[in-house]
């Protein structure tokens, strides 16, 4: 029985050092998720600057095609980077990239959404899923981010508002590219906030609060997600 | 006879040798008819087997893909009648529910760019998704299709054949389905025989032909039948419907009622006809056509009348029936796995 028990904690302690020793190894993107600059829960009574009370029961978005660039000069380009941040999974908001190392990073590439090309690439796997929910059907492509939830101001069915912004057939191309300048070694992981506020401060759920499909609303909102993510 | 361990041995590198020559597949390949257009279809992204074939097969004709086990494929995509629904105007799927278009012949779909009527689908493999999720249609999740397939022993297997390991995913799902679908191609009508030279058309079939190259080839491209664009034909809105065409898609006001041109092969038995199956009979569908109001906004293919007489007409009908291709209807390849 005590050899056993010994045996459980060398196993413990052996798991628990490889753990965190990859961790300490890759370098990751981690994104986190806010409301007014706290940490997002979902399901909590929010209000935005419009007044608007709103509760958010979905968020989900992909992250694509990461990009690092070092002082050097040197680039990072992750390879089949697509990635969905799911609010239902904490830990898709980390991203593990490459290796850390003491090179300087000058800026730090991504899109909001998923390209052209590969909405067009037929059936995918991993996070490009269809079954991850993030696909239209009746016109192919990806929703770049889903946004749903509940608000009093919204004069819809049991108060829900739903937001899937996506399209990539010009001119509605919804995918947004991100770029950050950055000045930190590559020896600590990355931190990029995703602010849900300055999104609702840009709409008035009352008017706009069911938007589903690619075309000129969606690339409005397409704009002020852009506005919802910042270096932290 | 007395065994040796060298024997034994020998008998053990025939058998570990079967065991990896049953786990090879057969390469499947898509001949392109003489003089026709590259297909647009990307084979590389999803090479054919035999074994991914068959597998798309019994995913055709099977009603597992549906809520409750009733809708299959061929529900509306019926061999013998060009994979299309006939006889009903708009096709009905679970419950006997209606929904707002006649579904479409699956007719060389290797060299199509786009799919359904308003050209919403980009890719062969992502289209069955349309029909699956679809409340009219088959009104299924994608989880609870993959979830169906993996606890059937018969698809584990057929999984297994096809891809080397039993995990059912969707886009195993998506790409056996495509390995099926983008192999119906139609290529042996009496029009495609005259072509070869291996039978001549009767002086009336000539005629229609002559008559179709003048009047509708513009569109209906030969040798596919059609160009794969989208076009209005001066027919009126069914207010009943509303349905906007090409438009929903692109937002595109110049798009309002344009509609994706389809393919006339076998266009003998895909009745009724346009994507709101409003005519019952080819001779409504040209009369439609011939009789065409010019102050309308149509594109300059329509812009000439035509001018038909009824001689013209029935000809040209005449014409269009050679288009039927026995062969592909009937192809044993192509029909219900257990038939």
């Amino acid at each position: 029985m005590i050899k056993k028990g010994i045996h459980s904690v060398f196993l413990f302690l052996f798991c628990f050092q490889t753990f965190s020793q990859s961790k300490n190894d890759s370098l990751a993107v981690n994104f986190h998720l806010e409301f007014n600059k706290l940490p997002f829960e979902l399901n909590k009574k929010y209000v935005s600057a419009n007044n608007d009370t709103l509760v958010v029961e979905t968020f989900r978005c992909y992250i694509s095609n990461i990009q690092i660039q070092y002082e050097d000069k040197s680039v990072f380009i992750q390879k089949n980077s697509y990635h969905l941040l799911d609010s239902d999974n904490p830990k898709s908001f980390q991203i593990p990239i490459t290796k850390k190392s003491y090179k300087l990073i000058s800026k730090i590439i991504f899109n909001i959404g998923i390209d052209s090309l590969t909405n067009t690439s037929g059936a995918l796997s991993g996070d490009l899923d269809p079954i991850k929910g993030m696909y239209w059907a009746w016109q192919s492509g990806y929703i770049n981010m889903k946004i749903e939830g509940r608000s009093s101001s919204c004069i819809t069915r049991k108060n829900e508002f739903q937001f899937h912004i996506g399209g990539y057939l010009q001119p509605y191309y919804a995918m947004r590219k991100m770029k950050f300048d950055w000045d930190k070694k590559a020896d600590d992981d990355i931190y990029i906030g995703i602010d849900l506020y300055p999104f609702f401060s840009n709409l008035e759920l009352k008017e706009t609060n069911s938007v589903m499909i690619p075309g000129k609303d969606a690339m409005k909102l397409a704009n002020y997600i852009t506005k919802m993510f910042y270096s932290q | 006879m007395k065994f040796n361990w060298k024997h034994i041995l020998a008998i053990g590198i025939v058998l570990v040798g079967f065991g990896f020559s049953n786990q090879t597949t057969t390469p499947l390949y898509l001949d392109v008819p003489k003089g026709w257009p590259k297909p647009k279809y990307d084979f590389e992204k999803n090479p054919l087997t035999e074994e991914g074939f068959q597998l798309g097969r019994n995913l055709f004709y099977d009603p597992i893909l549906s809520r409750d086990n009733t809708i299959s494929c061929q529900s509306c995509h019926l061999q013998q009648t060009g994979f299309t629904h006939v006889d009903h105007q708009l096709s009905h799927g679970i419950e006997g529910k209606i929904g707002t278009r006649n579904s479409m012949a699956l007719i060389n779909l290797a060299w199509k760019k786009d799919f359904m009527w308003d050209g919403g689908v980009n890719n062969l493999e992502v289209q069955p998704i349309n029909p699956i999720t679809n409340p009219l249609e088959m009104d299924e999740k994608l989880e609870n299709v993959i979830a169906k397939l993996q606890a059937s022993e018969k698809y584990r297997t057929l999984f297994s054949k096809a891809f080397g390991d039993e995990k059912v995913t969707s886009q195993r799902l998506f790409k056996a389905l495509a390995q099926f679908t983008v192999m119906l191609k139609s290529s042996n009508s009496k029009y495609d025989r005259v072509m070869r030279n291996e039978e001549q058309y009767n002086e009336r079939e000539q005629r229609g032909y002559n008559l179709f190259k003048t009047n509708c080839a513009s569109c209906h491209k030969e040798p596919l039948f059609t160009d794969d664009k989208f076009e209005k034909n001066g027919l009126t809105v069914d207010e009943t419907l509303n349905d906007l065409g090409r438009m929903k898609i692109s937002n595109k006001k110049e798009d309002y009622l344009r509609f994706k041109i389809p393919t006339l092969r076998n266009i003998q038995f895909t009745f009724p006809y346009m994507h709101d199956g409003r005519f019952k009979t080819l001779t409504e569908v040209v009369k439609h056509y011939n009789s065409l109001d010019h102050n309308k906004s149509l594109p300059k293919e329509l812009a000439k009348p035509m001018n038909l007489s009824d001689n013209d007409r029935v000809d040209l009908v005449l014409f269009l029936t050679t288009l039927t291709d026995k062969e592909f209807l009937f192809d044993k390849r192509f029909s219900h796995p257990r038939e």
